[in-house]
């Protein structure tokens, strides 16, 4: 029954992606949500139940929400969010799933940076951006057991049950 | 011993079906172009590289092995994450007329195009960045870079963007597309870089 789960809601997922793409249009793009320190990236998807934790407050994540550095992010059994972040790099998480952005810092006049994620539970699909270009190991992301470094690439990771 | 037959009916593999608890896994993506870029999986004890698509790790009980997966095996693992994944930034170089902040023809028509992508996007951010190239002082083209950014930005702005969403910046012959010496023509320098994202 876990296939057929996962089938579902990956419909749903689908059928979520496909309404917000009919709504899009200039004219209902919302001003963007006011977030204390700098702007990191900005909330571009989000279907089901999806949260930002910031500062012990869980906010429920809209698109076009700002995020700041030390932001987690949290879904439920139905949930994702994708962010783009200032340098490019792209996030999506599925259901289930516990994102922590711990580290972000960008110059993109001088083209340095770093990021650090944990990835605490869940699935993460990361298109790496300008800061993982900026040098072998600016981008890191954690898992409760291992440490990736990132060279510019798309990848996945999934934290599962059994670490 | 029905979930293997409906999973080999739903064309998913078993590896992505597992009973019991999941474990820890780490898959590269081919880029658009076929290729791909890598990632270190460090594990406390020894670092295995991926760097070829779909390439994987998996752990089990604190140990890395390496797996094979397939499209359909990522699609049943990671489907609502992928599912879930914006619209990727998109950048577009507008050219200018030599000591103007006027666009050439070419730029004119890919200025409409900047729009066609913006209206794709549910919610957008806009970063304008004006560049010159190397004739004139450094100060001046570092004002006639920001004038270019912020004509560019007014004219977002006049068409219907929200100024709350875009960032304008001049760096003017800091960055040059196409590095030449002091005090050459180049049309390639003159340029404003959008990034839609």
């Amino acid at each position: 029954m876990k296939c057929l789960t996962i089938l579902g809601l990956r419909r749903l997922a689908a059928a979520a992606a496909l309404s917000v793409g009919i709504a899009a249009s200039l004219a209902v793009t919302a001003p963007p949500a006011a977030a204390q320190g700098a702007t990191i990236g900005q909330v571009k998807t989000v279907s089901g139940q999806s949260f930002i934790v910031r500062g012990g407050a869980r906010l429920p994540a809209t698109a076009g929400d700002l995020v700041v550095e030390k932001d987690v992010i949290e879904t439920g059994g139905d949930g994702s969010i994708g962010i783009t972040f200032v340098d490019n790099t792209v996030f999506s998480t599925g259901p289930n799933s516990q994102v922590a952005l711990e580290e972000f810092r960008f110059d993109s006049s001088e083209f340095q940076g770093a990021m650090v994620a944990s990835v605490s539970r869940g699935t993460l699909s990361v298109v790496s951006g300008d800061i993982a270009r900026t040098s072998p190991g600016a981008m890191r992301v954690r898992t409760p057991t291992t440490v990736l470094g990132v060279r510019g690439t798309r990848f996945l990771v999934r934290v599962g049950d059994d670490r | 011993m029905r979930a293997p037959i409906v999973a080999a009916l739903l064309g998913l593999s078993l590896a992505a079906c597992e009973s019991g608890p999941r474990a820890n896994l780490f898959v590269v993506l081919p880029n658009p172009d076929g290729t791909s870029g890598a990632i270190s999986v460090d594990d406390g004890r020894k670092v295995v590289v991926l760097d070829r698509p779909y390439a994987a790790s998996q752990l089990r009980s604190g140990v890395a092995e390496s797996v094979d997966v397939s499209e359909q095996d990522v699609q049943a693992a990671f489907g609502p994450a992928i599912a879930a994944r914006p619209i990727l930034p998109a950048r577009f170089r507008l050219y200018f007329m030599l000591n103007t902040d006027q666009l050439t023809t070419e730029s004119e028509v890919l200025y409409l195009s900047v729009f066609e992508d913006i209206r794709r996007r549910t919610v957008y951010q806009v970063d304008v960045v004006g560049h010159t190239d190397t004739v004139g002082t450094r100060s001046y083209n570092q004002q006639l870079s920001s004038q270019r950014a912020t004509t560019i930005r007014d004219r977002l702005v006049k068409d219907g963007l929200q100024p709350g969403s875009i960032t304008v910046s001049g760096r003017g012959e800091a960055d040059l597309a196409l590095a030449t010496a002091d005090e050459i023509y180049e049309p390639r320098n003159r340029r404003v870089e959008i990034t839609v994202r």
